[in-house]
């Protein structure tokens, strides 16, 4: 009975799942982090509209008092510490954090790190509405200090008499201290309280450019994943089912567009357009077409592997039985091949529609980045970085992220379950 | 009548030659061979799935050798039945007659007649998923013979069917293809169901085929 199976023993499986999960753990957290991080970054809410910087530049004296500032009382101000602040002293208290605050004396004093160094704080008050004109359905607000907003920004007003903000109004025209916007009939406004200027996402849903983008965004994504599986699927079927000489090499040159990278993708676009007719680049070229070109060009690969696999995995033998019932290949193909690839037609659309939307290289060097003309989503957050606005940056991408979590949600529910669980 | 004569088939590395072989009308001749041997190559052949490089296959007295397999008129019943995953079974039924245009009434006769002699009426609205190995298998024999092919090929229809079923399915299989007066050519690597089954025996042994002679029990 006792044998050399008595003293044998199998170490412990946990430690080898214990790896699995940790590895597999840290990519999925790193996935959920990324996403929570961009909603929560983004600060939903409503903003004042701040003045112009009223700290001068100085230096800290060598002892240790501080330099002095000079606020109005009972007036909002923003502030904001730099790199030699410790904070400022307001009524006994030394406050640190940046923010906005009510002063509640007519001085404040900034508290230096470093005796000598510069002064690098910033506060910037808070600017009120001092008169409202309504003109022919025009309201123009009078503020006593310069407002800095531009043309097409979004701002909101607030009646004296109202607890509640009277809608989201786009500036149509500004002075210093002036700006109109066209008041609705529904409107109530009589004299205008308090101004703010409402969060990033809405400033960016309310923007014409932005709608112009997410509408080419969707439609143009369209285009390409029809495009793209119109081509893929008779790409995938070949190269699942016959061979012929030089197959390899094909297949090479399928991959291509997945491996260069897509700005050489763009400008080798761009190139070749200059060996067309005139009349065909003057059609493509910088206008929306060249926008679906260059997301075709990458997506279509993606989905040509994917049909590929999709293929390869529906054994010959129905195909076979298909033609020994009276089917020629054609016939074969769409009566039983075709169906039997609905789901992997699904995930190569859906997997060429993200490709698609998230395609920007290729785009800003063959379509360029003209607003309300070739500007997809990708272009818009580019342009708002560019101007500096890392919020409009991150509003357009959580309208990103909200749309392709859609179209996973509807290719899903339309069948997807086949291949994801 | 099935008739191949000094047939030569590749197969990657595989050369399979002078593979001849004779079955008279409503003959019901039983192909037998050790796994690997090329019994499904010679079957393939026959029904036109796979190209010849040398020889003549005669279906009825008719060359066949280059032809589609759709032209050629022979039911094919595959191993693991091979059904449609995503057709119910009266369209398995019904799928050569759709595909030639036949009239509506005639498809719902014929599927309704396939449906009893083989047991099957109470499945018509179900998809293979969930079908039992028997099962299958009648609705593969069903399919092929829906359009009343005057020959057979069956590659190991039985094989993976449970003991206790295969007697059953025997005689619903012999029954059935001598009612429908068809020429069947049935590979099997299993001596009892050679036994049970065939008229004529062949064995396919080194790539030579050799008839063993009239089955007498």
């Amino acid at each position: 009975m006792s044998g050399a199976e008595d003293n044998y023993r199998v170490s412990s499986d946990r430690p080898f799942l214990l790896v699995l999960a940790v590895l597999g753990g840290s990519y999925l957290f790193l996935i959920v982090a990324m996403v929570v991080a961009d909603l929560i970054f983004l600060d939903y809410r409503d903003r004042p509209v701040f003045g112009p910087e009223i700290v001068e530049a100085s230096r800290y004296p060598g002892d240790a008092s501080g330099v002095k500032i000079t606020l109005e009382s009972s007036r909002r101000y923003y502030y904001q510490g730099g790199r030699n602040e410790l904070g400022f002293r307001m009524g006994g208290n030394l406050i640190k954090k940046d923010g906005v605050f009510d002063a509640v004396e007519e001085e404040v004093l900034l508290v230096s790190e470093t005796p000598e160094g510069a002064v690098t704080a910033s506060f910037r008050p808070e600017v009120r509405v001092v008169d409202i004109q309504l003109h022919e359905g025009v309201a123009t607000l009078r503020m006593d200090l310069p407002h800095g907003l531009l043309w097409g920004e979004f701002i909101r007003v607030r009646d004296s008499g109202s607890e509640f903000w009277d809608g989201v109004h786009e500036i149509t025209d500004t002075t210093q201290d002036e700006l109109s916007f066209v008041v609705g009939e529904q409107s109530k406004i009589v004299n205008a309280l308090s101004l703010s200027r409402p969060n990033p996402l809405i400033q960016a849903l309310r923007s014409r450019d932005i709608q112009f983008s997410i509408k080419l965004s969707l439609v143009s994504c369209t285009v390409t994943t029809l495009l793209s599986l119109w081509v893929a699927i008779p790409i995938g079927y070949l190269m699942s089912r016959f061979t012929f000489r030089g197959k390899a090499f094909v297949d090479t040159l399928l991959d291509i567009p997945v491996v260069l990278p897509p700005l050489v993708v763009g400008l080798s676009l761009l190139i070749l357009f200059r060996y067309v007719p005139d009349w065909l680049s003057d059609a493509v070229v910088y206008k929306w077409p060249a926008v679906v070109l260059a997301q075709f060009m990458v997506a279509c690969a993606f989905a040509v592997r994917t049909m590929r696999v999709t293929f390869d995995q529906i054994p010959h033998r129905y195909e076979q039985v298909a033609l020994t019932l009276g089917c020629n290949r054609q016939q074969a193909f769409w009566r039983v091949v075709l169906p039997q690839a609905r789901g992997g037609v699904l995930a190569a659309g859906t997997l060429a529609w993200a490709r698609a939307l998230g395609e920007f290289g290729p785009i800003l060097v063959f379509a360029g980045a003209t607003r309300q003309k070739t500007e997809v989503l990708p272009t818009s957050a580019f342009l708002e970085l560019q101007a500096g606005r890392t919020e409009g940056m991150l509003a357009v991408s959580l309208i990103m992220i909200a749309t392709a979590a859609l179209v996973f949600v509807v290719a899903r529910t339309f069948g997807m379950k086949r291949i994801f669980s | 009548m099935i008739a191949v004569d000094n047939l030569s088939i590749r197969q990657g590395d595989f050369l399979l030659e002078g593979v001849s072989l004779e079955l008279s009308d409503g003959e019901y001749g039983v192909l037998m061979g050790r796994s690997g041997c090329g019994k499904t190559t010679v079957l393939e052949a026959i029904c036109g799935l796979r190209p010849i490089i040398g020889g003549r296959i005669l279906l009825g007295g008719r060359d066949v050798s280059v032809l589609p397999p759709a032209e050629r008129g022979i039911g094919y019943v595959p191993q693991d039945g091979a059904l449609f995953p995503d057709m119910p079974v009266w369209e398995q039924l019904a799928f050569s007659m759709l595909i030639r245009k036949m009239p509506k009434s005639q498809v719902e006769a014929r599927v309704r007649e396939l449906a009893k002699d083989l047991g099957i009426t109470h499945l018509l609205e179900r998809l293979p998923v969930g079908l039992s190995g028997g099962e299958r298998q009648r609705v593969a024999l069903g399919r092929a013979l829906a359009v009343k092919p005057r020959f057979l090929c069956m590659d190991e229809p039985l094989s993976a069917l449970d003991e206790d079923i295969l007697e059953e399915i025997c005689e619903l299989f012999t029954q059935t293809i001598k009612k429908e007066n068809v020429t069947a050519l049935h590979i099997t690597h299993s001596k009892a169901e050679a036994a049970r089954l065939g008229d004529t025996l062949f064995h396919l042994v080194g790539g030579q085929l050799q008839k063993v002679g009239p089955n007498e029990e």
